[in-house]
């Protein structure tokens, strides 16, 4: 680690650059004031304990995991291929 | 009362049409249009669904009000067994292995879905021009765009190609398509109706959004879709809205509109003078007005695509070839991932994802996405004092008309700088309504969170006002 990322390499986009127009926005956000409000209603979407859902395993339908199984790209003698793993 | 849902279910009640042969229509012209509104037709699906109604009616059985109405998808929902491309290159051959609860509710009520909708890949987008499947065109004028991210929906409820649409609200997805298309379109509340099967965009604004021709029309839907779900742990348990809760606008006493929204020299003449003509017009009903002040347009859009462009680089890279999407094969896992994004995704989609993977990084986050929070919580506030003063407030959709085809690709800056009116609305998570009168782009009007009641209430007011 410590290895300097750059934004092509974060998004997995060959040769991304950071855009002017996007640039021009993070500039306004930079310059505007913050405030040390304790106001953060936006943070309040967590889900009471009494809520959360059972943690069980459901089994998908038939059709659905045929479907599932339709969208892979590849598949050999039954088996789905994911591509060879990086070795480094 | 207007509203097709009702006159439709009374000519199918009377026998007057059958459901086969409304659907027929509806999916002869969907097939002829030349708006390009349709990524795939769901014929088959339809025209069974329809038998099925048309035996019930012939056998003396009643049926639900939506029962035989034909909708169209936006299509970034889920529809088991159909095709969910997102308009995008990467998902051009995915199928849906389930159904989304909003549908998902809907197909339960009866409604028939007709076609999979055009729109901006991944929702990104302002004109449905982001798109493999070419842009859609303005229901009113070809020549221009047919509004984003859900142009496809907008313009096929404009056209009468489907009854109502469901379309999805990020920064203003609903109510920007709407306004162009002289409809109406609401995002609700932020978790009033469940996100689960909705493509995500950027999810802590993500909302899905009924389209149609008339307020009544949408609180149908809008009932329907509503409620709580354990598959989206951010919805919330709402009451129905009653039919006449919603005729008498009489507790409405004060409205408000943001000043900088009117006075500055982005906006439109003539949309400006609309505007004040119709604050006007609601004064002369004994409605107080009152004039607020509100952030920035400038701020509002660089605070909504800042956390819009960090959500969506998270929720789009499971998008890799491996996990989802059209898998382009490189030497290894990594460059395979790299390639098949590359190659995939469009300059716009690559352009928000790059911008979230800026701002997410390491030495940008303090600087650009805690203040960008940071300002969210204060628009938040801001909305929250709002709505201790008045109980409404209104603004014009867009600051300019549609623009013509293929100038909003060249600039994109000015195409996010168009979203100035629809974005805080969707930061502060508050119901909002696009509705196609007061200025060429229409009106939305707003309440405080979980008042999506009170704004339909308001709208049928400005139907009989202005």
């Amino acid at each position: 680690m410590g290895k300097i990322m750059t934004v092509d390499v974060l998004s997995s986009i060959k040769g991304a650059q950071p855009s002017e127009a996007v640039n021009k926005l993070f500039e306004v956000i930079k310059n505007a004031n913050t405030s040390n409000n304790t106001f953060n209603s936006n943070h309040n979407n967590s889900v009471p304990l009494d809520d959360l859902r059972d943690d069980v395993v459901i089994e998908s339908s038939a059709v659905e995991k045929q479907i599932i199984i339709e969208n892979f790209p590849k598949e050999k003698n039954g088996f789905l291929v994911v591509s060879k793993v990086i070795e480094e | 009362m207007d509203s097709q849902i009702h006159k439709i279910h009374q000519q199918l009640v009377n026998k007057e049409i059958t459901c086969t042969a409304l659907v027929q229509d509806k999916l002869k012209s969907l097939k002829q249009n030349t708006n390009n509104t349709v990524n795939a037709l769901l014929d088959n699906l339809a025209l069974n669904l329809a038998a099925k109604v048309d035996a019930k009616i012939a056998q003396g059985e009643s049926i639900g009000l939506l029962e035989g109405i034909p909708f169209g998808i936006k299509d970034v929902y889920m529809v088991q067994g159909t095709l969910t491309t997102a308009s995008s290159e990467l998902l051009k051959n995915y199928k849906s292995a389930y159904t989304a609860t909003a549908i998902q509710k809907l197909l339960d009520a009866g409604a028939i879905p007709l076609v999979k909708e055009n729109c901006d890949s991944f929702g990104h987008g302002s004109s449905s021009e982001n798109t493999i499947f070419g842009a859609v065109k303005n229901a009113i004028n070809p020549d221009l765009v047919g509004g984003g991210s859900s142009g496809g929906s907008a313009v096929n409820v404009a056209k009468d190609y489907t009854v109502f649409s469901i379309g999805g609200d990020t920064g203003g997805s609903v109510r920007q398509p709407a306004g162009y298309n002289n409809v109406y379109g609401l995002k609700p509340t932020y978790g009033r109706i469940s996100r689960y099967g909705l493509m995500a965009y950027a999810s802590s604004t993500d909302c899905v959004g009924p389209i149609a021709k008339s307020i009544e029309d949408i609180r149908i839907v809008l009932n329907v879709m509503s409620g709580k779900d354990q598959k989206d742990q951010t919805t919330y348990a709402s009451a129905e809205i009653a039919q006449d809760a919603i005729s008498d606008a009489k507790d409405i006493k004060t409205v408000g509109y943001f000043k900088n929204f009117i006075e500055n020299d982005a906006i439109d003449a003539q949309i400006k003078s609309d505007f004040l003509s119709a604050i006007e017009k609601i004064k002369a009903q004994g409605i107080q007005v009152k004039a607020l002040d509100f952030f920035e347009s400038n701020t509002l859009v660089s605070t909504y695509y800042t956390l819009a462009m960090a959500e969506t680089a998270s929720n789009l890279s499971r998008l890799d070839g491996t996990n989802y999407g059209n898998r382009i094969e490189a030497e290894n896992l990594k460059e395979t991932y790299a390639v098949t994004r590359s190659e995939n995704f469009s300059e716009e989609t690559k352009r928000r994802i790059v911008g979230g993977n800026q701002v997410l990084s390491q030495g940008f986050s303090d600087e650009i996405y805690l203040k960008g929070l940071n300002l969210r919580d204060q628009i938040s506030e801001n909305f929250e004092n709002d709505f201790k003063e008045v109980d409404i407030i209104i603004s014009p959709v867009t600051p300019n008309i549609p623009p013509k085809i293929g100038d909003s690709l060249k600039d994109p800056l000015a195409m996010y700088l168009s979203d100035a009116y629809t974005v805080g609305f969707s930061l502060g998570q508050l119901p909002t309504l696009t509705v196609p009168q007061g200025t060429a782009t229409g009106l939305q009007i707003t309440a405080a969170k979980n008042n999506d009641e009170l704004v339909l209430k308001f709208a049928n007011f400005l139907k009989d006002t202005i």
